[in-house]
């Protein structure tokens, strides 16, 4: 353990899904993986609420799931974007750039 | 969301492949995981541990997984409901309890609400019965104040109908006179109707057979009247046999005969709610059907009002305005049907009428304004049988999730979310009630036609009927008692689910946990005993109510006394010299084996209608008391056991040449004549020129003569011999021991021998007394019902919860047994508990039994609504069933054999 782990603040965990669905099609744990990589070990996904964070994002529409083979030839449930998805993670890309620079702002100025 | 709603059917047809999914997908999670941490060298089973670990509970997981994906409600509810029923198939005793008491409960309170929606809520069954609009000049009366008489007469309704600008038409009617009706040459009774020639299009009724009145019938202008009647269905149906055959038949009305031209459909009840439209004739058929020839003469009598009258809104025009309108236009129609004036009384009467304009959507109805109280309030005792109803099962439920406590306790260990758990129990107890309002619906069927029945039957000669068929009000009413009771019930048990502590639980045996139902069922079982007590002095206090109205001695004979109910033969008043043909009757009936005296009067005793004047002593400025008034024939005091006090009674010399007399009650002579000198006192009843300076020529003893319930009325006797005008449908009455068939031949033979009149029914007083006290009655026999499933819900509230105490202290008993108390001592722990909860559910009972017996208090004769007699009995009834209900367990208790009990593991 080099740094020190984060736990996800409520409602992050959607759009980090949906952020890295934008690269490729995944299975639930390569997303849960793949997050704590990107993020420098920093960001810990909490495994047990990422499942049914994937469900309710397939019910949404924003992603869509296939089954297919993994490596080593293990199937697996493979998510990937929706075009609504795609739309949506731009949108909530905006939305936080928003909140993270205005709280930046107070932090600075206060 | 077109995806959302393929994922959901999907996940609903493909439950199980759904299903394999998931876990495969989550296994394959677990797998990458251990691979991972076993690639960084931890042992393989550590590695797995860790996996699981981090996804926090497989099982979890997949819980949260499906309530996301959606289908989970309904597709848990399924589950939920299979659930259900493998449980309650597994306690069929209980859950047969279970339905017929909710069957019993929810179904007393639809046959309530039937009726209650058959008189008061259901519209009539015409097209857009919120278009109709009654209307009709009323005189205030403090008697009647929600359904006064309101009337017009033709030509106040035909100006009004000219005049007014709101009503896409308007029609009248004049309806419901019993009378002699000739069908195939034998002579029936039957309600007549005499209506506009719009009457039928207006309320859009087709054809059964035939066709119906027309406006080209009915030409209210017109000295001829066209001589045709349209029957009611009913009416067809028993005098014709339903045959088509009946058009183009004559039937003869007061022997005047009618073409038959068609018959209404089945269920046209024209503006009543409750039918009864047996013959429909046209409007200008009334005068001759009354005995006047002059037909436009009579129709056009500006100031008689005998006519209903109503319209049809036109499209858009709210009811207010029509209300507006037909206020203003009626002062100068009013005006000019000012009666001539020789009667002061008369006219200011006149001038005080008023126009009463009121929604017609349901029609008219007289059982409406005499039992829609009393249904109210019933229906308010079956809403609390229904709830008593509810707490028993409450508790009941309680304990059966006590018992199943551990299987709770492991299937939240397992995973299952507490909202699961409480919905599984609300599913378990929708299931239940749902079951039971089904068969509420067969219970509601026949309770409420026999109830119907009942009340028809004793109220009205003529056969009449309520449309009890279920309608929206009825299945929304029925399914909304379910759900509410369902809901009600399962709360209880739901909540103790969800408060379960899952350590205490899973540490405990199933069969060693203490505390049974605990604090929640306590409090349920004495809640149970305070409705019970609520219900029972209810029903106490209608019960003796009913008997005191039955032991009442109204002043006159109730026994052994015979009404006979006598009609005209057709035109047989026609210049009848009352005096000798009732003298002549009388002398005939009286010598008839079996009869110890006889006489007549215009009203029967102890029955519905009444007549009452305001009286006064001539002259002075003598203050006025209002009186009842009653017309007998000479030597009807005898059989009546009114008794002479002083003076004399009727004798047959005084006829219409001897000077006016009358008699009064002695507390009406004490009141009018404080010093004693009543006899020969002159007396003015009302402002009837012909009932001025009455000569007072008895005093006779006191009585209830027309309502048993009121307490001795001041009352006037005036003799039939001088008021001929006034009789006409008299009664004779017959002092006798004999039964009203065995008198039936003779009596009807004596009656025919003169040819003015006919026998029209033979009956006891007391039982038209009983009838008279219908209202009464129907209360006493429901609350009997109610009273007694209180009672017996509330037993078996009691026993049911101390039974399974009992069996779950078996252990603890035992060892209080091995440890040396006496068997004596067991017995009363348990039958102490039983009665400290039954003593405190009578304690916060009683006063809650007070307050609520306010609500009956004017549905009470003779007694004060906090009767301590009821109370009392009600008490010791609660206390002796309480008694009982703690004794059988308590029973039950003393026969553990510790040994056995000690190795109850």
């Amino acid at each position: 353990m080099t740094a020190q782990r984060i736990d996800l603040p409520q409602g992050t965990l959607d759009l980090l899904i949906l952020r890295t669905l934008g690269l490729q099609p995944q299975h639930g744990w390569a997303i849960s993986e793949r997050i704590q990589q990107i993020s420098s070990d920093v960001l810990r996904v909490q495994q047990g609420s990422l499942y049914p964070a994937l469900h309710r994002l397939e019910r949404r529409g924003w992603i869509k799931a296939r089954w297919g083979t993994s490596d080593n030839n293990r199937r697996a449930k493979y998510y990937e974007l929706t075009k609504s998805g795609r739309r949506q993670l731009e949108a909530e890309k905006v939305a936080w750039d928003k909140l993270t620079a205005a709280v930046a702002q107070v932090l600075g100025t206060a | 969301m077109f995806s959302d709603f393929w994922l959901r059917l999907r996940a609903l047809l493909r439950r199980e492949a759904l299903e394999t999914e998931l876990d495969d997908e989550l296994r394959g999670h677990v797998l990458r995981e251990t691979e991972k941490y076993v690639r960084a060298g931890v042992p393989q089973e550590e590695a797995v541990r860790r996996a699981r670990l981090a996804l926090g509970g497989v099982e979890q997981t997949k819980e949260e997984c499906r309530e996301v994906r959606g289908v989970h409600l309904l597709e848990t509810t399924l589950q939920d409901i299979r659930y259900a029923l493998r449980m309650l198939r597994k306690s069929l005793g209980f859950t047969a309890v279970a339905i017929l008491t909710l069957a019993l409960g929810i179904g007393a309170n639809t046959a309530i609400f039937s009726l209650l929606n058959a008189l008061a809520l259901r519209d009539l069954s015409v097209p857009h019965p919120e278009e109709l609009v009654w209307f009709g000049a009323y005189s205030p009366d403090d008697r009647f104040p929600n359904d006064p008489y309101t009337a017009l007469s033709l030509p106040m309704f035909q100006e009004l109908s000219r005049d007014q600008q709101v009503f896409s038409g308007t029609f009248a009617w004049w309806g419901g006179a019993v009378m002699n009706v000739e069908v195939n040459e034998t002579l029936t009774r039957a309600s007549i109707w005499a209506v506009t020639g719009n009457f039928y299009s207006e309320l859009g009724a087709r054809p059964e057979i035939g066709r119906l009145l027309e406006p080209d019938d009915v030409d209210l202008n017109a000295s001829t009247v066209t001589r045709v009647a349209v029957l009611g269905y009913g009416f067809w149906q028993r005098q014709y046999g339903g045959s088509r055959e009946a058009v183009g038949k004559t039937l003869k009305i007061e022997g005047i005969p009618f073409t038959i031209i068609g018959v209404a459909p089945r269920g046209f009840t024209g503006t009543s709610a409750e039918g009864g439209l047996d013959v429909c004739v046209p409007l200008t058929a009334e005068p001759m059907l009354l005995g006047d020839t002059d037909v436009q003469k009579h129709l056009q009598r500006r100031d008689a009002l005998w006519l209903a009258a109503a319209g049809r809104l036109k499209a858009g025009i709210p009811s207010e305005q029509a209300r507006a309108q037909l206020e203003s236009l009626w002062p100068p129609v009013r005006q000019a049907m000012l009666p001539a004036a020789q009667d002061p009384g008369r006219r200011n009467r006149f001038l005080a009428l008023h126009m009463r304009v009121a929604p017609g959507s349901k029609g008219d109805s007289y059982l409406r304004s005499r039992f829609l109280k009393p249904l109210y309030i019933l229906l308010g005792i079956a809403g609390t049988v229904l709830l008593l109803a509810c707490v028993n099962l409450a508790s009941l439920m309680l304990a059966r999730a006590a018992a199943r406590a551990h299987e709770t306790g492991l299937r939240v260990a397992l995973g299952a979310s507490k909202l699961r758990l409480v919905r599984q129990m609300l599913t378990e107890s929708l299931t239940l009630s749902v079951a039971g309002g089904l068969a509420a619906f067969v219970v509601a069927y026949w309770g409420s036609r026999l109830l119907a029945d009942f009340i028809l039957t004793q109220s009205s000669t003529m056969p009449a009927e309520l449309n009890l068929s279920p309608d929206t009000h009825i299945l929304g009413f029925t399914a909304a008692a379910a759900v509410l009771t369902g809901m009600l019930f399962g709360v209880a048990p739901a909540w103790r689910a969800a408060q379960g502590n899952l350590n205490a639980v899973l540490q405990q045996n199933a069969r060693t946990l203490s505390g049974g139902t605990g604090r929640l069922g306590r409090g349920l079982i004495v809640t149970q005993i305070s409705l019970s007590l609520l219900l029972l002095a209810a029903s106490g206090l209608f019960i003796r109510s009913l008997l005191k109205l039955q032991a009442v001695e109204p002043g006159f004979r109730k026994g052994q006394l015979l009404a006979v109910g006598l009609f005209p033969r057709p035109n047989g008043y026609k210049d009848l010299n009352w005096t000798n043909y009732d003298r002549e009757l009388l002398a005939k009936v009286s010598s008839l084996p079996g009869v110890e005296a006889a006489g007549i009067v215009e009203m029967t005793p102890g029955s519905v209608g009444e007549w009452t004047e305001k009286v006064r002593v001539t002259g002075a400025q003598a203050e006025e008391v209002t009186s009842d008034c009653v017309l007998l024939m000479p030597g009807s005091f005898h059989p009546l056991n009114i008794s002479l006090l002083r003076g004399r009674t009727f004798t047959w010399n005084d006829d219409e040449h001897a000077g006016k007399v009358a008699i009064v009650s002695q507390n009406l002579a004490q009141r009018l004549f404080p010093g004693g000198n009543a006899i020969g006192g002159p007396l003015d009843v009302s402002t009837e020129p012909k009932w001025q300076s009455l000569k007072i020529v008895g005093i006779v003893s006191n009585a209830s003569y027309y309502n048993i319930r009121k307490p001795p009325q001041f009352t006037v006797y005036v003799p039939g011999t001088q008021h001929g005008d006034f009789m006409g449908y008299p009664d004779l009455i017959l002092q006798t021991k004999a039964s009203p068939t065995a008198l039936w031949d003779a009596v009807q033979q004596a009656v025919n021998s003169f040819g003015h009149e006919y026998v029209f029914s033979i009956k006891a007083i007391r039982q038209l007394i009983d009838k008279s006290v219908l209202q009464e009655r129907v209360e006493a026999l429901l609350s009997i019902f109610f009273g007694v499933l209180a009672l017996l819900l509330g037993a078996i509230g009691l026993y049911g919860l101390m039974a399974y105490n009992v069996t779950q202290r078996t252990q603890e008993i035992g060892i209080r047994l091995a440890l040396g108390a006496s068997r004596g001592d067991v017995r009363w722990m348990v039958l102490r508990e039983t009665l400290i909860l039954t003593l405190i559910g009578i304690a916060i009972g009683v006063p809650c039994a007070m307050v609520a017996s306010r609500v009956i208090a004017n549905l009470l004769f003779g007694l004060s609504p906090h009767d301590p007699a009821t109370l009392l009995l009600v008490v010791a009834t609660l206390l002796a069933v309480g008694a009982l209900a703690g004794y059988l367990p308590a029973r039950r208790a003393v026969r553990v054999d510790p040994m056995v009990a000690l190795r109850y593991e």
